[in-house]
C-alpha cells in the first residue's frame, strides 16, 4: 500500500496554490489534520511564500505608479463616451451588420433605384426649351395660337373656337 | 432584427427620391377671367394684369370669375369649373429651384380642346384664353410665387 504522506506531499503545493479538486482538497485536509510532518512540510511553504512576498512588497510600495495609471485612463477616456455612429449601431443592434449579408438586399434596392432613376437624371433638355415657356401643346380639335411678346412678362395660348362650339347660356 | 435592419436601410435609400417628390409644392395664383365686348368695365381686381390685357386682346370688358391661390401638389390636378361644360385643369408636373412645369388641360364636355406644358419662372404670367363663355370667352391666367 502506498504511503499516505508520500500522496499528500504530491498534492501539497498544488493544495497551497488553491489548484485542487474538492475531492483533493478533503483528502488533504483529512491528513494534515493527523499528520504533523505533513502540517510542518505545509507551515515551510507559507514561510517560503512570506520570505519572497516580503522584498516584492516593500519594492511595490516605493514604485509611483501613479503615472501609469494615468496614461491607462488616457486610453479608457475616448471608449466611455461611444461616437454617434457606434451608439447607433448599438441602438440598432448590429454591430456585427457589416459581417453578415443584411446589406445585399439594400444594395441591390440601391442598385435598382439607380438603375431605374439614372435614364431620368441622365436625360439631358434640349438647350432652347429653357427660355421657353411653353413646353408643349397639342389640341386635336382646334386652331391654337402662341405668342411670346419680347416686353412682356406675359406668355400667351389662344385657341380658336368656333362660334358653333358654344351652347347657349 | 435582420428583416428590420433590412427595411430600414431600404428606406433609408429611398427616402431621398420619395421626399423629393411627395412633398414638393408650388404656390400658384389662378385667376379665371371672362373677356367680352359687351360693356367697357374692368373688374378692379385686375387693375394690374389691365395693361397687359389691353395691350395684347381688343376686348373692352374684364371680368373676375375666380381667383385662387393654391399650394399644388406635384401630380395632383386642380380642376376650375370655369362654365357648366368648360373644365379647367392645373397640374404642377416638376418643381426646380427658381421655376415650375405646369400641365393645364382645356375640356369642353367629354372632348379634350387643349392639352398643353407650361414653365413659369416667378414673376412670369401664362394666359390661357379662348374657349367661349357667355357673350365672350374666358381666360385662364396663371403665376406661380417661389
Amino acid at each position: 500500500m502506498r504511503d499516505p504522506c508520500a500522496s499528500v506531499s504530491e498534492l501539497l503545493e498544488r493544495y497551497f496554490d488553491r489548484d485542487v479538486t474538492d475531492q483533493e482538497k478533503t483528502f488533504v485536509e483529512g491528513h494534515l489534520r493527523d499528520c504533523q510532518a505533513c502540517q510542518d512540510e505545509l507551515r515551510s511553504l507559507e514561510e517560503i511564500q512570506t520570505l519572497l512576498k516580503a522584498p516584492v512588497d516593500e519594492a511595490a510600495r516605493q514604485e509611483d505608479f501613479a503615472w501609469v495609471w494615468q496614461k491607462i485612463e488616457k486610453e479608457i477616456q475616448p471608449r466611455e463616451s461611444p461616437s454617434w455612429w457606434e451608439s447607433l449601431r448599438a441602438w440598432l443592434g448590429v454591430s456585427s451588420f457589416f459581417h453578415k449579408r443584411v446589406w445585399i438586399p439594400a444594395a441591390v434596392a440601391a442598385l435598382i433605384v439607380i438603375l431605374v432613376s439614372a435614364p431620368f437624371l441622365m436625360k439631358k433638355t434640349p438647350s432652347q426649351l429653357d427660355s421657353s415657356v411653353v413646353v408643349y401643346l397639342e389640341s386635336d380639335t382646334n386652331n391654337v395660337m402662341v405668342y411670346e411678346p419680347e416686353k412682356e412678362n406675359v406668355t400667351v395660348i389662344w385657341l380658336f373656337e368656333g362660334p358653333d362650339k358654344e351652347s347657349p347660356t | 432584427m435582420k428583416i428590420k435592419v433590412s427595411i430600414l436601410a431600404f428606406i433609408l435609400v429611398l427616402l431621398p427620391l420619395l421626399t423629393s417628390r411627395t412633398f414638393a409644392q408650388v404656390q400658384t395664383r389662378i385667376r379665371t377671367i371672362e373677356a367680352s365686348n359687351v360693356g367697357s368695365s374692368v373688374d378692379p381686381s385686375l387693375r394690374d394684369v389691365h395693361d397687359d390685357l389691353g395691350s395684347l386682346f381688343n376686348f373692352t370688358s374684364y371680368r373676375l370669375l375666380r381667383d385662387e391661390s393654391v399650394s399644388l401638389t406635384l401630380n395632383k390636378p386642380y380642376e376650375i369649373s370655369a362654365h357648366r361644360e368648360v373644365s379647367l385643369e392645373v397640374t404642377l408636373v416638376s418643381q426646380k429651384k427658381n421655376s415650375a412645369q405646369y400641365r393645364i388641360r382645356i375640356r369642353r364636355g367629354p372632348s379634350e380642346l387643349l392639352n398643353t406644358q407650361v414653365r413659369l419662372s416667378s414673376g412670369r404670367t401664362v394666359l390661357v384664353g379662348g374657349p367661349k363663355h357667355g357673350q365672350g370667352i374666358v381666360i385662364l391666367a396663371l403665376s406661380a410665387r417661389f
